[in-house]
This record gives structure tokens, C-alpha cells and sequence, in this order.
């Protein structure tokens, strides 16, 4: 979104305000949209009580194909599932090392947080803050947001949905930027590779550290946002 | 049209080019028009591939140190974890620096191709729909912002030369953001709608 091209600078279009008489969710008119496509399918009411059950047949998007859910299925018990897998593997991958760097025969484990602070100590501070950044804040703040929007939505909470989408949006846009210290470690032990004068070995926390992001990228996947609203949606209907 | 991230019904303005939609309650990106969306995005797609065979064919980056020199590729790099006894990493890079940028720009080739033709069959529709489901695995860019922290890193102890294809990769994380930038899900969607003669 960088480059000052015609078609990447988008000025935004206002759609005219609708009338609270008319706003409606695809769910309430007995829409289903397509995940992929937008398209809309108009499902009869009993249909649509089944359509997010994952033990019915597959309903099919009429234009691409796809398989069409009016939510995520179970989307709450999965998002839990892979979040706490993601918070226990969280702790080995701070606690174990992430890598070994051997230096004229003498190894040095760091793990994440002693590799920031070897950053530190150097003098490198815009990469040791960037390091920090990626490895520890965001995945951190990943796993509080989603805890907390889960617990928001399972407790039926009513405060600011906007806000709490836009939170999930930047959680779901942030977390593969995680990877990065996940490829420094690739490129060091590619290049490093001097025998017992210089080598460095990737640890046992790296592989928990991968999985740590690849988790919470699936966990951010698999939360509906929709369920934010649904609560309201709910409340006003009746 | 639905709001993907909060399920309220809209009508979607006719737009200008560059111009784009959001809803009106949760703020989502609902609709872009891109001007030219199909021929740009070839252009990039097509300019993407090319450099990707270049930015994987010669080494990235070079490490000089004791008269020795270790060269660094793409490919090598997950081979090494391979080597270093952490296979599960080394599929994880394989993936998401090789395979999935790969895909990207060769199903995206094909299926513009297809469309720009009129010769969508069956197959063009689960495929455009398997690349947008691993849109968010190719990271190529992030591979970018590590190199980065290696040079860096390693600019103390030892010579960092920048290989040949380093400039083909970052005119490649380019291509690979402008294609990003131009494609329009909705244009593909679209036309492939139109022949099929599936109702919205």
C-alpha cells in the first residue's frame, strides 16, 4: 500500500446512511454469503438452522462452488482449541533456546529474550526493539486479544464491537510477521556454517516458536468475527 | 452484499475507479474498483515469476570469514535446517518462502490467463479459491525483513556480500505487493459468474 499509484490510493466512497428500518444482517433476511465469492444464497428458514451444523451435508455457493456457512462452524471450540495449544507451546519457546551460535569451539544458547538483550548490549537497538517487536510483543498481544475476544463473545458482551473487530482485523494482519526471527535463524545457520570456528544451530525453541505463530495465525483464522455482532443483533431484533 | 466481518446487508454504490467502499458499522474493506484489475495484474504476475526463477537460481547472500566463503539461496536456506536436524522448520521455510509464492504467481498466470480468455472450465474456480486461502502462507517479504536483521547481525564478525539474485528478490517483493495492490478478487469472481450463468 505504499506506492503512490493511481490504483493502490483509494478514496472512499460513503454509502448513504440507511435508515434503522432497514439495517439488516444477511442472517436475519435468511442470506448465507459466500466466504470467497460474496455472493448471496437465499436459504429457506430450515435450511438455515442446519447450514452451520457439521454434521449436515455441505451446502454449496451457487456461483463459485464453495462450501457456504452463515458463521464459521464450532468456530469458538476451535479458536480455543488451537489458542491454548498455543499458549502452553508459548512457554518452551521462551524457556528453551532458540538457537546455538558456536564460536571457536564455544556454544552459546539464547533464547529469545537473551538474544534481544545481546542486541542491547552491542549497541544494535532499532534491531534489538524490532526483534522484540516481532517475537515477543506481537505474540503476546495475539494471545491476549483472542483470549479476550473469545471470553467477550462466550460471555455475550455488548461493549464497543466495533472496536473489537478492528482489533481482530490487526491481530489477523500482524501475526505472520511473527516469522521473521523464525528466518533470521534459517539464514544463520545457511551461512554460518565454519565447523567448530563459527556454526550456528537452531534450537528446540524455535521449532515451539513456529508453531506458536502458525497456531495463533489458524486461531485467528478460525474466530468469526460475526459472532462479535451477533449478540447485538440478537438484543435488537427482539 | 454481506459484510464478511460482521454480516450486515448493504447495497454497494456504483464506484469510480479507485474508489473504494467500507461498512458502515465496522469499518471492513467491502469493495475496490481497481482500474485495468485483469491486465495490470498480469503484467505484475508475469514480471513476479521471472524474477522469482532469477532470485532463486544464483545466491542471495554471500558470507566471507577466514578466507572461507559460504553462499545462501532460498533453497539452501531450508535445506540447512534440514541438515541441523529440524525438518518441521525446514517444511515451514520450503512452504513459505518457495512453494506458496510459487503457486501464487503461476495459479494466478493461469487463471487471468483464463479469464482474459474465456476459458474458465471447473477447475478455475477451486484453484482461485485455493490461492486465496494461501494468500497469507507466502511470505517472502517477511524472508525480506530477515535478511535485513542477518546483515546487520552479522556486519561485525564477518563480510556480508549481497548476491545476484538479492536485487531480482527485492524487485520481487515489489512485483509480489503491486500484484496485491491491483488484483481484484471480485473482477475474477465475476466474469467467472458471467459464465457460468450463476445467479447473485
Amino acid at each position: 500500500m505504499m506506492f503512490g499509484t493511481d490504483y493502490v490510493i483509494m478514496t472512499v466512497a460513503k454509502i448513504e446512511k440507511q435508515t434503522p428500518m432497514n439495517i439488516q444482517t444477511a442472517r436475519q433476511a435468511g442470506l448465507v454469503a459466500c466466504h470467497f465469492c460474496d455472493t448471496l444464497s437465499k436459504l429457506p428458514e430450515t435450511q438455515l438452522a442446519e447450514v452451520d451444523d457439521i454434521k449436515n451435508p455441505d451446502y454449496h455457493c451457487s456461483c463459485c462452488g464453495s462450501s457456504i456457512h452463515s458463521r464459521i462452524p464450532n468456530s469458538l471450540n476451535k479458536t480455543w482449541a488451537l489458542l491454548i495449544a498455543a499458549i502452553i507451546l508459548y512457554v518452551p519457546a521462551n524457556t528453551l533456546p532458540i538457537m546455538t551460535v558456536v564460536m571457536w569451539g564455544d556454544g552459546q544458547a539464547d533464547t529469545i529474550m537473551s538474544g534481544v538483550f545481546h542486541l542491547m548490549d552491542g549497541g544494535m537497538w532499532p534491531l534489538a526493539l524490532l526483534i522484540f517487536v516481532a517475537s515477543i510483543f506481537i505474540p503476546v498481544l495475539k494471545l491476549i486479544i483472542l483470549t479476550g475476544l473469545l471470553l467477550s463473545v462466550s460471555f455475550k458482551s455488548r461493549w464497543k464491537p466495533r472496536d473489537r473487530t478492528i482489533l481482530y482485523r490487526i491481530t489477523e494482519f500482524v501475526g505472520r510477521w511473527s516469522m521473521v526471527d523464525i528466518f533470521v535463524i534459517g539464514i544463520l545457520v545457511s551461512l554460518v556454517q565454519f565447523g567448530n570456528t563459527a556454526s550456528v544451530n537452531p534450537g528446540i525453541g524455535s521449532l515451539s516458536f513456529a508453531a506458536v505463530v502458525i497456531l495463533t495465525m489458524f486461531a485467528a483464522h478460525t474466530f468469526d468475527p460475526r459472532l462479535i455482532w451477533d449478540v447485538i443483533d440478537d438484543n435488537d431484533a427482539q | 452484499m454481506a459484510c464478511p466481518d460482521c454480516d450486515l446487508l448493504q447495497t454497494i454504490p456504483p464506484l469510480a475507479e479507485g474508489e473504494s467502499v467500507s461498512c458502515l458499522r465496522c469499518s471492513a474493506t467491502l469493495f475496490k474498483h481497481h482500474k485495468n484489475s485483469i491486465n495490470r495484474s498480469l503484467a505484475f504476475a508475469i514480471t513476479g515469476l521471472i524474477l522469482y526463477v532469477i532470485a532463486n537460481m544464483f545466491p542471495l547472500l554471500s558470507l566471507k570469514a577466514m578466507g572461507l566463503m559460504q553462499d545462501s539461496t532460498l533453497l539452501s536456506t531450508a535445506i540447512s535446517l534440514y541438515q541441523a536436524d529440524r525438518p518441521l522448520l525446514s517444511v515451514v521455510l520450503l512452504l513459505t518462502t518457495i512453494v506458496f509464492p510459487a503457486t501464487t504467481l503461476i495459479g494466478t498466470i493461469y487463471i487471468l490467463l483464463q479469464v482474459k480468455t474465456n476459458n474458465t472450465d471447473e477447475f478455475t474456480a477451486p484453484l482461485f479459491r485455493f490461492l486465496r486461502s494461501t494468500d497469507a502462507w507466502g511470505m517472502l517479504e517477511i524472508f525480506m525483513l530477515a535478511m535485513l536483521v542477518s546483515i546487520v547481525k552479522l556486519g561485525d564478525l564477518a563480510d556480508v556480500i549481497f548476491g545476484v539474485s538479492l536485487y531480482a528478490f527485492v524487485l520481487l517483493i515489489l512485483a509480489l505487493s503491486l500484484l496485491s495492490a491491483s488484483l481484484n478478487p471480485h473482477d475474477v469472481w465475476n466474469r467467472l459468474r458471467d459464465n457460468d450463468g450463476c445467479q447473485n
